[in-house]
């Protein structure tokens, strides 16, 4: 047998209201208290739900599509708000660091390849002079050297014919064992220099006619 | 089955099967794919019973309105995080009554008075002020429209914690699972925030039950 308190527990928690077990059906029709409870909470559900609903307006979904559209282009353009531009700033920052990081790294990496490819050139014992001003144009010297050592790697020329010694060396690619030094004219501190032409003192007087030059005569004077 | 992947709901809603005809899960699918008609579809669906929760939280129509508006926002733009656990019903019901709930702790804090409850008892809960009308009832219709103020007013002057448990169960028709979802509290939780609410309404109701 249920309690009166376990009883409208359980009108209280049904589905519906006239939806009742039967054993708490057989309670009310024995126990007033319980049956006024049992129709109070009828009513007042049946109060709440017969309350008119209201509607959504007629122009609910011609707002909702426009706010929805704002809130597009706020989302396209959300990197552009004052934290974007503190993102933004931050990223550019943290690029020229690494730009520079790079070009410093390369920096150092360059010379101490290039420290490492000109060292066993340098002491080479049979240096190599190119025959003709073609085939050194050809071996494309760098403008970086500073240094009367050589002009390029020599390992990296390639050559058509060139006469080492008294001997014409197959066409193939120079390597350190070679023992060739290339010079190359004008990189290599050989420089031409130009001195301007200076006049200093009197220059003699000649008379110019006509474009030939003409002899005085005597008993003329100018 | 409760567990249901979004590539299973994931139909061509363009071919065979009309929108009508889909689920809202299939239709949340849909959208999270960026399909407009079927986000027509689901605010067809449920402009009206958000717009009906919120006016009877707030008792304010046009906020009401403004608050259901921004909860089909939501929904459109949480579309790819959406779980599909539950029922949508009461994945919508929950931000809408996370909107309303906000919005009542805002005017809370602003001291926002309604006009039919200036007072406030020791709890801090707003008393109802409901002086006596001695004019005489012309028509049924009068007589609706004084019911239905009466009840809003009665939901309005319930505490916050009690409103969206009994709107949820007596007014939407929610059961008791869906609302323990909707407002992430226990099953028992929600069953003794209505009875509680039921009693306090049944005291403020007791002259049209």
């Amino acid at each position: 047998m249920n309690s009166c308190k376990e009883v409208r527990k359980l009108i209280d928690q049904a589905e519906k209201p006239d939806l009742l077990a039967f054993a708490v059906t057989e309670h009310i029709e024995r126990c007033s208290d319980c049956e006024r409870f049992a129709s109070g909470r009828a009513g007042l559900r049946k109060l709440l739900a017969s309350t008119a609903r209201v509607s959504a307006p007629v122009n609910f979904e011609a707002v909702l599509n426009a706010r929805l559209a704002e809130v597009k282009s706020r989302r396209l353009f959300r990197w552009l708000s004052a934290p974007g531009y503190v993102r933004l700033g931050a990223a550019t920052a943290g690029l020229a660091i690494m730009i520079f990081a790079a070009q410093y790294a390369g920096l150092f990496s360059k010379e101490s390849d290039r420290a490492a490819q000109t060292r066993p050139i340098a002491t080479a014992s049979e240096p190599a002079t190119p025959q003709s001003k073609s085939d050194v144009t050809a071996a494309s010297p760098t403008n970086e050297r500073k240094d009367n050592s050589i002009a390029q790697p020599v390992n990296t020329m390639r050559r058509r014919e060139v006469v080492l010694g008294k001997r014409i060396a197959p066409a193939a690619v120079f390597t350190a064992e070679d023992g060739g030094v290339v010079i190359v004219r004008g990189q290599n501190g050989e420089t031409d220099i130009q001195i301007p032409t200076v006049s200093v003192g009197a220059q003699p007087l000649l008379l110019v006619g006509a474009g030939r030059r003409v002899a005085p005569t005597s008993g003329t004077s100018f | 089955m409760a567990a249901v992947t979004h590539q299973a709901q994931a139909i061509e809603l363009s071919g065979s099967r009309s929108v009508e005809a889909a689920s809202d899960h299939e239709l949340l699918a849909a959208i999270r794919d960026g399909d407009e008609v079927a986000f027509q579809e689901i605010v067809r669906r449920y402009r009206n019973p958000i717009t009906n929760f919120v006016y009877r939280m707030l008792d304010d129509y046009d906020r009401s309105v403004e608050l259901a508006q921004e909860t089909f926002i939501r929904v459109y733009t949480s579309a790819s995080r959406y779980q599909a656990n539950y029922s949508f019903s009461t994945y919508i019901y929950r931000i809408a009554t996370n909107l309303a709930i906000s919005e009542l702790r805002k005017r809370k804090r602003r001291k926002v008075v309604s006009l039919f409850s200036p007072f406030t008892n020791d709890d801090g809960d707003p008393i109802e002020l409901d002086p006596p009308d001695l004019n005489m009832l012309q028509d049924e219709t009068l007589i609706a429209n004084e019911r239905r103020r009466a009840v809003a007013r009665a939901i309005t002057s319930l505490p916050q914690k009690y409103r969206a448990a009994i709107v949820l169960r007596d007014v939407e028709g929610l059961s008791y699972d869906q609302i323990a979802h909707t407002l992430s509290l226990s099953e028992g939780t929600v069953k003794s925030r209505i009875n509680r609410a039921r009693n306090l309404l049944k005291e403020k109701l007791s002259a049209y039950i």
